[in-house]
């Protein structure tokens, strides 16, 4: 087997490795939280979101496409790490406002 | 006069029409203006990728709001609840592939097109297969643009999509046909500033109507107040099949495969400035957007909750019913602008100003197509510049009138705006969106495989329309009618079989292709810089921009060559024979009058001068009472 194909089986390793993912991790979260939990929805978007991010910077920085001897590459890198967090905190902040602050409609 | 939830006097309809028309005719005008800045198709289409970020990113705004948006968001948020943001702000998980990889390849490579990828990338066959994918999935948006402001014109002032669908048509049609990308860019970013400006308008009559901003959320349902709806339970709008189906499939079309935002990059001057813009387009656009066109909607469900509490209507507001909830963001806005007909007519102008953004883009990016991909390589290969320019105009109107024409068979489908929409689009894009992205990332992937992938992707997806059980097995904790199941586990489906088909198919073929993809895929973006340097070794040191910069003529320097003192170049950390930018000083002119050059060392010059032909410089725009700024590219 030469180098460019052990490479690309090692990459495709990391598809049963989602799937083992996408199979177990929606249960778990319908079993621990359950699927009327508003925290349920977050965590899945997030959690499958932090592997498909995860595995684009790990894609990224593999192939040399993000490469940190380029001063601009180390900055991009750091914006989308960040940006991911963002938005999980943005949802998170959003999620417990609407949950905290008492409804006037009485239900 | 009228339905749509309101009743219009004939002295409103007036009103309205008066302040709608004389919008569309000002916005024809302007956009016309920009003709005399296209001197070829490179112009034509891609402003000669000349913009600094924030005009592509700021004309992005308009562009990613449809006719739709306002009447299919405000009724979701209506529904849900502030859940309808959902669809704007899960788009950054693509950013790595977006930002280290599409965006460099493209702009490297050159790429005009998406097709023009597949064919280098893979081969003529892979090249028109994708071709009639792209065209498919965006004429589908140009028809149904089209078709929902008819829908509401009709709606709101009984005037027949018959009159209504052409008339629109023809006027946006002819400032893009003239105008070109420069002119899309320019009405866009103009036609952004006025969908903010009257959508922020509605959401403050809204929220003063409900007596402020702690009622507005006071009286909203929690389940409204929370950024995503149930993972499960509606199985027409659910956490899980948005993830799959919007943030997923959804958001690589629109990013990847969508010709209309791809050429809105390659309008940009260099790779750190397209991270720019799509940074500023997830960060900033996306998340106003979702607001500016989900608002009415929460604002609308508020209303009618204190309502319920406080026993009849606002003090000083009519009665808000909401009996057809696909006509929340009109019976809103109507009842809490106090009927105003002048200020009902700037939102309807800011539908209209949607509608004409989003489809602007969409008859430029079809029309690019049609030249770069049709015209070009099969027709007339050898051509002179003002032929293409004027096959690009001839194209952009045939553009236009295959998408009036489509909207006679939208007018022909069941179900809700919103169905149309999804069922369509999941349909469309799941196969060769998975085939872009192998292709762009997986380097072993061959053009057998790409061409097997996308045409059996394709079939099996539309089967799974009349047959959908083997959807099942991915939407299993779905609940509801069966064909509702499917509206976004199609597209997963659709990924999954053209993933499986085009790894077992490059499995078994691989060897029997020797194509050189250098400068295509992912792991060889070095190669790619480098023969965008034309062979040049990349320099992707930092410099600072050198500003004031007096132009000198002179006759002898090559054509697309700049000469700069040595002092200059220290300061750009320039090598001789690296690509700079040079500009008007003038910022807010985004670019208009700028070019890119390569440039070299002249001691002879001072550090406030720059030197080069008068042919390079009138191709640039430049005039001679403005100093110009340089800026390093690579």
């Amino acid at each position: 087997m030469d180098q460019q194909s052990a490479s690309a089986y090692k990459w495709w390793l990391m598809v049963p490795l989602f799937l083992v993912f996408a199979f177990f991790f929606p249960r778990l979260l319908a079993n621990s939280l359950g699927p009327d939990n508003p925290w349920t929805s977050y965590l899945y978007l997030y959690g499958f979101g932090f592997f498909y991010t995860g595995s684009g910077l790990l894609l990224v920085t593999k192939t040399g496409a993000c490469n940190f001897n380029r001063q601009r590459d180390l900055f991009w890198f750091k914006i989308v790490v960040g940006g991911f967090f963002y938005f999980a905190a943005l949802h998170a902040v959003w999620i417990y406002l609407g949950l905290s602050i008492p409804y006037l409609g009485g239900q | 006069m009228g339905s749509f939830g309101i009743t219009l006097t004939s002295g409103a309809v007036m009103a309205i029409s008066i302040v709608a028309v004389v919008y569309v005719a000002v916005i024809t005008l302007f956009g016309g203006y920009f003709a005399r800045f296209n001197k070829n198709i490179n112009d034509f289409f891609y402003s000669g990728n000349r913009f600094s970020w924030w005009l592509p990113a700021a004309s992005m705004v308009a562009t990613g709001i449809g006719s739709y948006s306002y009447l299919k968001y405000s009724e979701q948020g209506y529904n849900t609840g502030m859940s309808s943001t959902m669809t704007y702000l899960n788009d950054w998980f693509l950013a790595p592939f977006f930002i280290f990889g599409w965006l460099p390849i493209i702009y490297f490579a050159r790429i005009k097109s998406v097709p023009e990828y597949f064919e280098r990338r893979f081969n003529s066959a892979a090249r028109y297969i994708a071709l009639t994918i792209i065209l498919a999935y965006m004429f589908f948006y140009i028809g149904y643009n089209l078709y929902t402001i008819g829908v509401a014109l009709e709606g709101m002032f009984q005037v027949s999509q018959l009159w209504s669908v052409p008339i629109l048509a023809a006027f946006l049609g002819a400032y893009v046909t003239f105008g070109g990308q420069t002119a899309v860019i320019f009405t866009d970013l103009f036609q952004g500033v006025m969908l903010y400006i009257a959508g922020f308008l509605a959401i403050f009559a809204g929220i003063y109507a409900l007596g402020g901003f702690d009622d507005w959320w006071s009286y909203l349902p929690i389940s409204h107040r929370l950024p995503f709806v149930h993972l499960s339970e509606n199985p027409k709008f659910n956490s899980a099949g948005l993830f799959w189906g919007e943030a997923l499939a959804g958001s690589i079309a629109f990013t990847f495969m969508n010709q209309g935002f791809l050429m809105r990059y390659l309008t940009i001057k260099s790779v750190h400035d397209g991270r720019k813009a799509a940074f500023f387009n997830v960060m900033v656009t996306l998340p106003v957007s979702a607001i500016i066109v989900g608002a009415i909607g929460w604002i609308g469900k508020s209303l009618v909750v204190k309502q319920a509490v406080t026993g009849g209507a606002l003090a000083g507001y009519d009665f808000v019913d909401i009996e057809n909830t696909f006509h929340t963001f009109i019976v809103v806005c109507w009842t809490t602008v106090h009927q105003n007909p002048w200020v009902f007519g700037f939102i309807v102008a800011a539908l209209m100003a949607a509608l004409m953004s989003t489809i602007d883009t969409l008859i430029n990016a079809c029309a690019a197509i049609g030249i770069y991909d049709l015209y070009k390589p099969l027709i007339m290969p050898e051509a002179s510049d003002e032929h293409y320019l004027k096959a690009a105009r001839w194209a952009s109107i045939i553009t236009t009138v295959i998408g009036t024409v489509l909207v006679i068979w939208f007018n022909t489908q069941k179900g809700s705006l919103m169905s149309i929409h999804y069922k369509g689009i999941m349909i469309i894009i799941p196969a060769i969106v998975t085939t872009i992205f192998m292709g762009a990332f997986w380097k072993r992937f061959n053009s057998i495989a790409a061409c097997v992938s996308m045409l059996a992707g394709s079939l099996i997806t539309v089967i799974t329309v009349w047959f959908p059980s083997p959807i099942r097995p991915l939407s299993w904790f779905l609940s509801g009618p069966l064909d509702g199941d499917f509206i976004y586990f199609r597209a997963l489906f659709g990924m999954i079989i053209t993933a499986i088909i085009g790894f077992v198919v490059t499995m078994l073929t691989s060897g029997k292709e020797d194509k050189d993809v250098t400068g295509l895929t992912i792991d060889t973006l070095d190669k790619a810089m480098s023969d965008y340097k034309d062979g040049g070794i990349p320099n992707h040191e930092v410099g600072e921009k050198v500003h004031g910069l007096n132009f000198q003529e002179k006759a002898d320097t090559e054509k697309d060559w700049i000469e700069l003192s040595q002092g200059s170049m220290d300061l750009l950390e320039a090598k001789d024979g690296d690509i700079v930018y040079l500009s008007d000083s003038r910022w807010w002119l985004g670019g208009l009058r700028s070019y890119h050059m390569k440039a070299k060392t002249n001691p002879a010059l001072s550090d406030e001068e720059v030197a080069m032909s008068k042919e390079t410089f009138e191709e640039a725009y430049f005039l001679e009472k403005y100093t110009l700024v340089a800026e390093k590219i690579i």
